[in-house]
């Protein structure tokens, strides 16, 4: 499904960061395509969210080039993140529990009328619109965040990511905290995202739904890169071993950054 | 309550036909709920007090005065729920009141500047010192707690400066911001001031244009709108509020105080500007979850900055109001305010954490409280134990608040 010849939509190149005496990650390459899933697995604290806040724009690497289109960019805010059509679900819900469902998914992008006041009626309609693709069962799109469950609530913030016509998603432990029949859901608005020609980066610990979803999957193990596979050939168990360590990759390009 | 109904069933909702129960309709009324709750009470305290008094507390004079009275509490209450459902607070503005009248009032007397001229001048004042607290809170990540504490200290000590003793001798034009009515030119109808009459008629009418026109809005979305039994009847009870308020106040002996003008003016605007831009949605979105407004793009030091240059700028109005009641600057004006804006707003309904509050509920905070000011004196009951009932009823009405809010989260 990837094509090597093509400039993949979203690339990162040797990216570091350091929090104080904590290496979190030492030249990490990444690169997403087109129409393509790929999933970011590692244990815990292998860097996969650090990985993913750089793309929202919450943190800036220390080192390393970030290229969106094969265009160089930096993303010094989330709002600077989101102007270049990256969209990100947080794996510890973002959410403001105190506004409604329209409210939360057009927070930060509110819809605006010819007087460039809120244009409450419009963005309610496009929630119903969104949330209606994606088949989420919210009682109302006027209830409080506070009122809905949290498989609900995390169909909010997903669908938050069809706002503003997003070209790069990344969802942080989406299904984290699903029941099975919402993670299905879940992953099939994944798969939805992926027909729609967008570039989605899953971070998930959940190998079932990786593997159900994803096309490529890309191993991070204390910070480095450490092996890429193809999600429909490779065993489980291979996978793993790359997870744990027991399987080393043979990528030596990390060593050089991982004493800068 | 927890029954969920799919969004994905046939989006125009045919009239009549309502796709949420009524569980959840009022849930997502939330904080409506709470704010008719708060209304009610309102009603209760205003009618008992009534009784209480043999009928002197709507005596129309008593009226007038209960809004002349509180004008500065209503007015500092706008501008401190917006502070608390940011999730800050701010315990500065009764000094800044005290600052800001001084400076007013000797612009007026030693440098003999025309009266518009000193209030433009407090304003700007006013301003300023929400633009130097803000910018503590905003960018340097102070807690608002701690600045404004400051704050009570260095514009109360200010304050000293400037009113070394009592400035009086105030010109007249600036003591009826506070003191004086609208002027009656168009005459008397049955003994009620004409000018009262055609305000309170045009602000009903003004409601209900407002209403229909939101609720055609709605409609022309294919959105859920309100029976139309309710949505007439809200209109209806809101219509004979005011309607019972202008009789009331057109029998006045001034008619209008300029200064219900003034809140009036006040609570329109903050209340358009809290329900229908941008920035008003995104102090509730900081109040509710920073970091997610921030991850959503929300410029939260911006926001924070601005609400503390707007309740600088309410604090100076306030003062403007404060010093013309009292025909003169003393240093020891705005004893107490912040705390009578602070409990304006919990009575009516505002969150300690954050997130949750109303321009409305706070004002009718700050008339539940001017009300018992009013009655409990006409009662001529002891100051001390006024100040006592007060405590309570506060704690009392965040108790209820908060005991409301806990049924209805155990669904």
């Amino acid at each position: 499904m990837t094509d090597a010849t093509r400039v993949p939509l979203l690339s990162m190149r040797g990216i570091s960061k350091r929090f104080g005496a904590v290496e979190a990650l030492a030249g990490v390459d990444l690169e997403v395509h087109r129409h393509e899933v790929v999933a970011l697995v590692g244990d815990n604290g292998a860097g996969k969210s650090t990985l993913a806040k750089m793309v929202a724009g919450v943190l800036s690497p220390d080192t390393g080039l970030v290229e969106i289109d094969g265009v160089p960019v930096s993303i010094p805010s989330p709002a600077a993140a989101r102007a270049l059509g990256v969209a990100t679900v947080f794996q510890d819900l973002a959410l403001c529990d105190n506004l409604d469902v329209t409210s939360n998914l057009f927070l930060g992008r509110e819809l605006r009328d010819a007087h460039g006041m809120l244009d409450d009626e419009r963005m309610e309609e496009e929630a119903r619109q969104i949330l209606r693709d994606l088949t989420s069962r919210i009682p109302s799109v006027r209830v409080p965040l506070s009122a809905l469950s949290k498989g609900q609530r995390q169909s909010v913030a997903i669908a938050r990511t069809l706002i503003g016509d997003p070209r790069i998603v990344v969802l942080d432990e989406p299904t984290a905290s699903l029941s099975v029949a919402q993670t299905a859901e879940i992953l099939v608005h994944i798969e939805g995202l992926r027909d729609l020609g967008l570039a989605v980066v899953l971070i998930s610990h959940n190998m079932i739904d990786v593997r159900a979803v994803a096309d490529r999957i890309e191993v991070l193990r204390h910070g480095r890169n450490n092996g890429s596979f193809d999600a429909r050939t490779t065993a489980y168990e291979q996978i793993i071993g790359a997870i744990t360590g027991a399987v080393r990759a043979d990528t030596p390009r990390s060593s050089a950054h991982a004493v800068s | 309550m927890s029954t969920t109904t799919d969004v994905n069933l046939p989006a125009p909702n045919p009239p009549g036909a309502p796709r949420v129960s009524l569980g959840q309709r009022l849930q997502g009324l939330g904080g409506n709920a709470r704010q008719y709750g708060i209304f009610g009470a309102l009603v209760v305290i205003v009618l008992l007090f009534q009784v209480l008094t043999d009928g002197k507390l709507l005596l129309p004079n008593n009226v007038a005065a209960l809004f002349q009275q509180n004008a500065y509490v209503m007015i500092l209450a706008i501008g401190m729920v917006m502070v608390i459902v940011a999730g800050h607070i701010d315990l500065s503005v009764g000094s800044v009141v005290a600052f800001v009248g001084g400076v007013v009032a000797m612009t007026m007397r030693d440098f003999d500047l025309p009266w518009v001229v000193a209030i433009l001048i407090g304003l700007a004042l006013g301003a300023l010192v929400g633009a130097w607290q803000g910018f503590w809170v905003a960018y340097v990540g102070i807690p608002a707690f701690i600045v404004t504490l400051a704050g009570m200290l260095v514009f109360r000590g200010l304050a000293l400066v400037v009113v070394g003793e009592t400035i009086a001798g105030l010109p007249a034009a600036f003591i009826r911001i506070s003191k004086g009515s609208l002027p009656n030119f168009l005459g008397f109808l049955d003994n009620m001031d004409v000018v009262t009459l055609l305000i309170g008629g045009l602000a009903v009418a003004a409601i209900a244009l407002t209403q229909v026109r939101a609720r055609r809005a709605l409609r022309k979305h294919d959105l859920h709108v309100e029976a139309v039994g309710l949505f007439f009847t809200k209109i209806a009870m809101v219509a004979l509020g005011i309607g019972v308020l202008t009789v009331i106040l057109s029998l006045s002996a001034g008619g209008t105080p300029i200064v219900l003008v003034i809140v009036g003016v006040l609570v329109v605007a903050y209340s358009f500007l809290m329900g229908r831009t941008v920035f008003g949605r995104h102090i509730y979105a900081i109040g509710g979850n920073r970091a997610a407004a921030a991850l959503s793009g929300v410029n939260t030091r911006k926001v924070d900055f601005w609400i503390f240059v707007n309740i600088g700028l309410l604090a100076g109005v306030a003062a403007i109001v404060t010093t013309a009641r009292a025909g003169a600057a003393i240093a020891a004006a705005g004893n107490n305010f912040e705390l009578d804006a602070i409990a304006a707003c919990f009575i009516g309904g505002a969150a300690v954490t954050g997130g949750i509050g109303r321009i409305s509920g706070a004002i009718v905070g700050a008339l539940i409280m001017g009300v018992l000011n009013m009655g409990l004196s006409i009662l001529s009951v002891d100051p001390s134990w006024q100040m006592a009932i007060k405590g309570m009823v506060l704690l009392l009405a965040v108790a209820f608040d908060l005991l409301n809010k806990r049924r209805a989260g155990t669904q």
